[in-house]
């Protein structure tokens, strides 16, 4: 799209408030389960009056910096591998290049309507099976009692440690993992195809590294936003190359996402990994009934169904109140449990000094 | 000995990035102009601000909630169970 048919929009009062609320939220769930957020800021920039793609530009380039800063920090507390973090980036850029051009394609043939049943399916299905498994990992631990032990590594990412290929293994010493690079380069490059579909790898990046690598949860989280930082970098070189960025949006969401990932990067560090599963799951569960919601009113717009104009307004309505619904979620969960990890430290010093 | 809040880093970071925030709100129109620019080195000016802004800004909200009291939980780096080989 050129950049001369682009109409920047004015900003008012309200817009940069709801700007930095969002972007504080969308921070705390970036910098807790490594990703989230992006999700709910483009269809929020739009309803603003912001064009797609000028939003999913600025989103790009508040994501960057807000990764640096929350891997900076997350680094501090010892989560991040940065060479899993990079060897898994190398392969999603890959994966980001193919998923754009395979996007250019659908919309080519198939049109705006074409293009978003796409994007809406690809969200149902992949975040339905993978916040499934997520969310039934984290059940099976809590049923377990498990909730207050450290991550073990799962039946597959045993397995896929286990097969020694020769010249290919790679050891990631913070993961604690040593496996072969035929695994994290399909990882990595699902983690690109998707940021390029949905604009959150993460929610394939996160689980993948969890459960076929064997990183820890808090480890995958951490260095998800190693990743984030390298996609969302080469992204904005992308955009701002064709003049796309409103640096003033992207400016007013960063100012409120650093408050907010260094608070949940903090929250990391008083919460049990399980907490991260939680998270997870929850957030992308909503988001999955969100799309769901509208995939009718884009199969309408193809010609496969039936639906009057206002059930298909009501339909878009709904489907952002849960995203933000999603958002909010993830917040509290965050919140409530680094508040009930912060009591129970504070009541630990207490009795040690009483003592 | 409890450590000092560094309320003296909070007011220079917060005055930098306040600083930032200010020239933003006040150049808005000539900013967005240039940082639209898809001529000569322009595009690169949007990753350059947006990485000065993470550096300023950042620091201001690490020291912010450093002075409330938010701090990481030290030396809780991850323990990782590692499988049992059954060789």
């Amino acid at each position: 799209m050129d950049q001369a048919a682009i109409q920047f929009i004015d900003l008012q009062y309200g817009n940069v408030l709801a700007l930095l609320a969002i972007g504080f939220i969308g921070g705390l769930v970036s910098g807790f389960i490594g990703s989230g957020g992006a999700f709910v800021l483009t269809p929020a920039m739009m309803s603003m009056g912001v064009p797609g793609v000028v939003a999913v530009a600025s989103n790009m380039c508040h994501k960057f910096p807000k990764a640096l800063v929350g891997a900076h920090k997350r680094h501090k507390f010892g989560h991040v591998d940065i060479k899993l973090g990079l060897v898994m980036a190398a392969s999603a850029a890959v994966g980001v290049w193919l998923g754009a051009d395979i996007q250019h394609q659908i919309k080519e043939n198939f049109g705006e309507p074409g293009s978003n049943l796409y994007v809406s399916l690809a969200f149902v299905i992949v975040l339905t099976i993978v916040g499934g498994f997520v969310l039934r990992d984290a059940i099976q631990i809590y049923r377990s009692g498990g909730m207050h032990l450290e991550d073990k590594p799962s039946r597959l990412a045993r397995w896929a440690q286990s097969i020694e290929i020769p010249g290919t293994m790679i050891h990631f010493r913070t993961a604690g993992v040593r496996v072969s690079a035929l695994f994290t380069l399909p990882l990595g490059f699902a983690t690109g195809l998707l940021a390029s579909i949905i604009a959150v790898g993460g929610f394939i990046g996160v689980p993948g590294m969890m459960y076929v690598l064997g990183a820890p949860g808090l480890v995958a989280s951490a260095t998800e936003l190693v990743i984030a930082f390298v996609m969302g970098l080469g992204g904005t070189v992308k955009f701002a190359l064709h003049g796309l960025v409103d640096i003033r949006l992207a400016l007013i969401l960063l100012a409120g996402s650093l408050f907010g990932i260094q608070l949940g990067a903090i929250g990391t560090t008083f919460v049990k990994p399980f907490m991260i599963k939680v998270v997870m799951a929850a957030i992308m569960l909503i988001v999955a009934v969100s799309r769901g919601l509208v995939v009718p009113v884009y199969l309408t717009q193809l010609g496969g169904m039936d639906l009057s104009p206002q059930t298909m307004t009501w339909l878009h309505a709904v489907s952002f109140a849960f995203l933000a619904l999603a958002l909010c979620t993830g917040g509290i969960i965050i919140i409530a449990a680094m508040l009930r990890g912060h009591r129970v430290r504070t009541d630990h010093l207490e009795k040690a000094a009483s003592e | 000995m409890q450590k000092p809040k560094p309320y003296p880093q909070l007011i220079a970071s917060g005055i930098v990035s306040g600083s930032l925030y200010l020239l933003l709100y006040l150049y808005e129109r000539e900013i967005l102009a240039a940082f639209t620019r898809t001529d000569g080195w322009y595009p690169a000016l949007p990753v350059i601000a947006a990485l000065v802004f993470s550096f300023a800004h950042g620091a201001f909200t690490a020291y912010f909630w450093d002075v409330l009291g938010v701090t990481g939980r030290r030396g809780r780096r991850f323990r990782w169970t590692r499988p049992r080989s059954s060789s």
